[in-house]
Formats: C-alpha cells, structure tokens, sequence
C-alpha cells in the first residue's frame, strides 16, 4: 500500500490541555479510514491539524505530494486545500446567504485563476473559466443529488441536504484526501444509507476518506480500518472485528470495569 | 400581490426617472442649488461603493473610510497646484495612492477582526485628519488649499477649438455621474466573479472560505485597497470639483454618514449603496434647512443619521436591499442553468437511483 499521509507523534496542546499527545497512524490511498472515539477523544483537533485550522504543537505530518513525501506541518489551510485536503464540518458551516451553486463555485478558486483586471475587462479566458466553474460545480451537485436545488440559498436546505452540500464543496477543490467530521449526524436512517452510498462513489473515484463518526453501524459497514483515539491519544488500530473486541476501546466507551461485565 | 404588483410598476419607472434626472441641467430653470446637492449625491454614490466592499462584500468594519478620501483629495489638490496636472492623469495617481495606503494599512491589521480592526481603522481616519491638519509645509494646515483649478478636458490636439473647461455645475455633474457609472460596472463586474465570490465566502464564514481555498489575508487586502482606491478618486473628483479643501471636511462624521448609507441600502447589495447614498445626502440637506428654520445648529443632523441607524437595525436588519451576489444572478450562464433546471433537466438525478435498502 502506498500511503497518502503519515501522522508521526502529532501533539496539540491548548495552554495546559493536551488535546492530542503522540498521535501516530498512517493512511494509505484509496482507504476509507474511520477515525472513532468517545466525545473529547481529539478526533475533530486531529482534523484541524491536518487541515491547516489548527497547526499541531509538535510532531510530523507527511503528505504524498508530486514529489513524494513531504512535510506539510504549519501550512495555511488555502495551502492544504491546493495541495489536495478537503474537509467537512462537524456543525456546518455553509455560506448560508448565498445559493448553492455559489457554494460549491467558491471552491473552485484554488483551482483558477482569473484576477482583478480580468474579471473587470471580463476577457475570454474569464468568461471561458466562469463556464468551466459552472460546469464543474453542477457536476459536484449532480453527484451528491443536489443539481436541481443549485439556485436555492443554501440557508433554506433540509438538513440531510445541507450536509451534502458541504461534501460536494469539499469535492469541488479536487481533493486527493478527504476528511469527514460526522457527516452523518443528525440524519434520518434514509438520509444515512444515502450518506452510505455517496461516500462509497467518492472512495470509487480514488478519493481517499478519513471519516470520524458515531454512528457505529455506518463506520463497521464501509471502514476497512479503523483508528481510536481516547484523551487524545492513539488507543487503538484495526480492523471493525477487531476494534469491537479491543478491551481498551470497550473501556474507552463504557467505562472500566464493563469489560468484564 | 398588490405591493409586488406596485414595485413591477414603480420598476418599469425607473428608467423614466433615471432621465428625467440625468436631463435635469437641460431643463429651463434649473435651479443651481439642487444640481449642486445631485452632484454631492453621486459623489457620495461613488464612496459609498467603495465602501460598500469592505463590511458589505467582506463583512469588515470599516470606520476609517474617509481617510482614503481625504487621501484622494489632497493627492488632486496637491498635484493640481503645485504640477498643474490634468484631471484625467491625476485620477489614476490619486487611486494608486489610495490602494497604496489602503495595503500598508490593510496588510498588517486586517489579522485583526471585528471591533478591533474597526478601531485601527478609526484610528487611521483620525491620523490623516492630524496629518492633514499639523503638516503644514505640505497641506497649510486648516487654512486649506483654496484655488485649485477646475477640471479641464484638453483635446485641442483632435480639434483646436475643443478645450473644454468644467466650469458651472452642468459639466460636473455630468462628469460625477460618468464616475458613479464606471465605478458601478466595475463593481458589478467584480461582484460576479472569482473575486467577489471569494470575499462573500469571507464575509459568510472566513474559516469556511479557507477551506475552500480562499488566502483570507490576502482577498481582505485586495478588498482594502480596491474600497481605498475607489475612495481616493471620489476624493479626486470632490477637489476638483470644490476647488477648495480644508482638513475638516474629512472628519469621522463623514465615514459615519457613508457607513449609513451602505448600511441603509443593504450590505453587500451595490444598488443599495446607491440609494442609500441619494436618500442621505437629500434628507441631509432637507434637515439642514428644517433644522435651522426650528433654530437647531446644523450639526444636530447627526443626530437623525443615528436615529435611521437605530430604526433600520430594529426594522429591517439587512438594510432596503438585502440580497448579496446580485449581479450574478444577471449573468447569461446562470439564465441558461435556471432554464435548464425549470425543464427538469435534473429532476432525475436526486441522488436517489444511489438508494439502495438497508
């Protein structure tokens, strides 16, 4: 397996508190990799670190670039973005007041080019790259199966809806990795099989997908591998069978003394 | 129905109108007075859409405004006494000048958010005011710049009798509304583009707009300087056109009243900034007679720019237009997408032939 990227003792520290503490896994192409833990575990500061939010305190994020390995600590998150991490996040933030298709075309800007004099002289490579925009964005939409909403405000989608969306914003910056931070959360079972079936067609493009979730069903049914963190630490790795078995993860979640009740 | 019905007709007017007041100077008797105070509105038309990008597009604070007009205007003044330039040069200056104070002052505080960047810009306004006050080998201090010619437009080299010199409020005023024209298209332009969609993703969710891969820094400073140039010229045009400048004329007052404006006609919406701008500047000058008629000093205005402020924060929050990205919803590629989707043409694709049972 090749890997995409490789988390080498990631520390965050916020004043006294360890949010993370020597975090060390490594994902490989092409996996859809479930990242777990109880509430506070770190598993959101993990994606902030690897998304440029929140740069960790100390250790080593390498990611497969064109030219191989790289260290890519400390970079801004338009920087991560360009160089192929998207994400989600938990509580969505959309940009509310404008339509959808808009959404999803401001994702595109790490990916153009057209500048100042351009778009005021609206010149032929303009015009040219606001049809490509569109193009591709409707293409995102179709995907997730929002086309038909692209001139609504996203501010007045359903909730499943908005959820989606934000995946095919992600989607619009042509992510090499994409980072999921509980997209299935406050979705009906319907919205959740859908949720299923998308994240599996993004895997088929060759999208790699780090997903944190609670829903322990979804992740045991599309994850290969898991990870778990508790208190910020790496608790745990494997596979589903494997994870539920792990008398630390039992601990994690119910407490100790409930792996021998 | 009724009140859409009223605005469909009161829309079908507007062209109309736009006439009758751009044919005002050509009309027997007019008065110089109101064609004075329909200049002073579109010159506070163009400012307020300078403005309008920085806490309407970006979603900023901006309290400083009028320092960058101020900037523009004695960069006009200066040039034209002491150089002689023509208008028609010194306009590019000014704004070049403008957009340059607007990056040294944007690059290092726009880090900052909410009422702290509010506050350095404040800040700013005040210092130019000081400057333009205390510097006196430079600007003679509050005695002002008296005697700066008139705008001329110098085409003898096509015809030898085509030297036009812009005396009288007619040429002016036709002159101010080219300016609010050009500024208005350009302004559109940037609205429905890579640009402007990158400062509404600032303005709707900057920590979302990064991850879109949108540099905040960077878009914010464009913005700044873009505002602080449009600002610049507003102020270049104001010189030339007052023939007299003073520091006082760039007091805080003024960034409150164009603040007003942008806020009345709705954030972000550039229609809105131009009838926030009109309403203004006329109730202004309708207080400043009525004020005095009630023996209240002039300066009491104020007091109702902050009573519209508070009545429009109670009552309509968003401002008289509260739709962004309006422009964009014009654009030819959006028309075809709207027509497409009202036929249906992805009504067959929601996602759902991906649903499969449980």
């Amino acid at each position: 397996m090749t890997p995409l990227l490789e988390l080498d003792r990631i520390s965050k520290r916020f004043g006294g508190l360890h949010a993370l503490a020597d975090v060390s896994f490594t994902v490989a192409c092409g996996e859809i990799l479930g990242l777990i833990g109880p509430n506070g575990a770190g598993k959101t500061t993990l994606f902030n670190c690897i998304s440029g939010l929140h740069p960790p305190s100390s250790g080593t994020i390498l990611y497969a670039g064109s030219g191989g390995l790289m260290r890519i600590n400390g970079r801004k998150p338009e920087q991560m973005t360009a160089l192929g991490i998207a994400r989600t996040f938990q509580n969505i933030r959309l940009f509310n007041s404008l339509t959808v298709l808009d959404n999803v075309r401001i994702a595109r800007h790490c990916r153009t080019h057209a500048n100042f004099v351009r778009a005021v002289l609206r010149t032929r490579f303009q015009r040219a790259e606001e049809q490509a925009i569109v193009e591709a964005a409707m293409e995102r939409l179709r995907f997730v199966g929002l086309a038909h909403h692209a001139l609504a405000d996203a501010g007045n989608l359903a909730y499943g809806d908005q959820r989606r969306l934000e995946i095919a914003r992600a989607l619009a910056t042509e992510p090499r990795l994409l980072l999921l931070d509980e997209p299935a959360a406050g979705m009906n079972p319907r919205e959740t099989r859908r949720l299923v079936d998308l994240i599996q067609a993004i895997v088929a493009t060759g999208v790699t997908v780090i997903l944190i979730e609670h829903d322990m069903k979804l992740v045991m049914s599309i994850c290969r591998r898991l990870v778990v963190l508790d208190h910020g630490t790496h608790i745990a790795e494997g596979p589903p069978a494997a994870i539920r078995e792990n008398p630390r993860v039992i601990e994690a979640y119910l407490g100790r003394g409930a792996v021998h009740a | 129905m009724m009140g859409r019905a009223m605005v469909a007709q009161a829309k079908r007017l507007l062209p109309v109108a736009g006439v009758l007041l751009l044919t005002y100077p050509l009309w027997p008797g007019a008065s110089e007075y109101v064609l004075h105070v329909m200049t002073l509105a579109l010159v506070y038309m163009v400012l307020a859409m300078g403005l309008n990008i920085v806490p309407g597009f970006c979603g900023l604070l901006d309290l400083g405004y009028v320092g960058f007009y101020g900037i523009g205007a004695y960069t006009a003044g200066l040039l034209t006494i002491h150089y002689d330039l023509s208008f028609w040069v010194i306009v590019p200056l000014a704004a070049l000048n403008g957009a340059l104070w607007g990056a040294l002052l944007g690059a290092p505080t726009l880090r900052l958010t909410g009422d702290y960047f509010a506050i350095v810009t404040f800040g700013f306004s005040e210092l130019v005011v000081l400057f333009l006050t205390n510097e006196i080998w430079l600007t003679r201090g509050p005695l002002g710049l008296p005697g700066i010619a008139p705008i001329t437009l110098n085409l003898s080299w096509l015809h030898p009798q085509w030297y036009f010199e812009f005396y009288g409020k007619a040429p002016n005023f036709y002159l101010a509304a080219l300016l609010v024209a050009g500024v208005y298209f350009v302004m559109t332009r940037l609205e429905d583009s890579r640009l402007g969609r990158a400062w509404y993703a600032i303005r709707e969710d900057p920590l979302a707009a990064a991850c879109c891969g949108v540099d905040i820094l960077r878009y914010k400073v464009i913005a700044f300087a873009i505002s602080a140039a449009i600002g610049a010229m507003g102020g270049c045009f104001y010189a030339r056109w007052s023939m007299f400048l003073s520091p006082d004329m760039f007091k805080f007052w003024e960034s409150f009243l164009v603040l007003c404006m942008v806020v009345l006609g709705g954030l972000g919406n550039i229609k809105g900034a131009l009838v926030g701008a009109a309403i203004l500047v006329c109730l202004g000058e309708l207080l400043r007679e009525g004020l005095g008629a009630v023996g209240l000093p002039p300066e009491t205005r104020f007091m109702a720019y902050g009573l519209i402020m508070v009545l429009i924060m109670r009552f309509r929050p968003a401002g008289l237009f509260p739709a962004i990205a309006a422009s964009g919803r014009a654009n030819p590629l959006l028309a075809a997408l709207s027509r497409r989707i009202a036929a249906g043409d992805f009504a067959g694709d929601r996602g759902d032939n991906r649903d499969t049972p449980a």
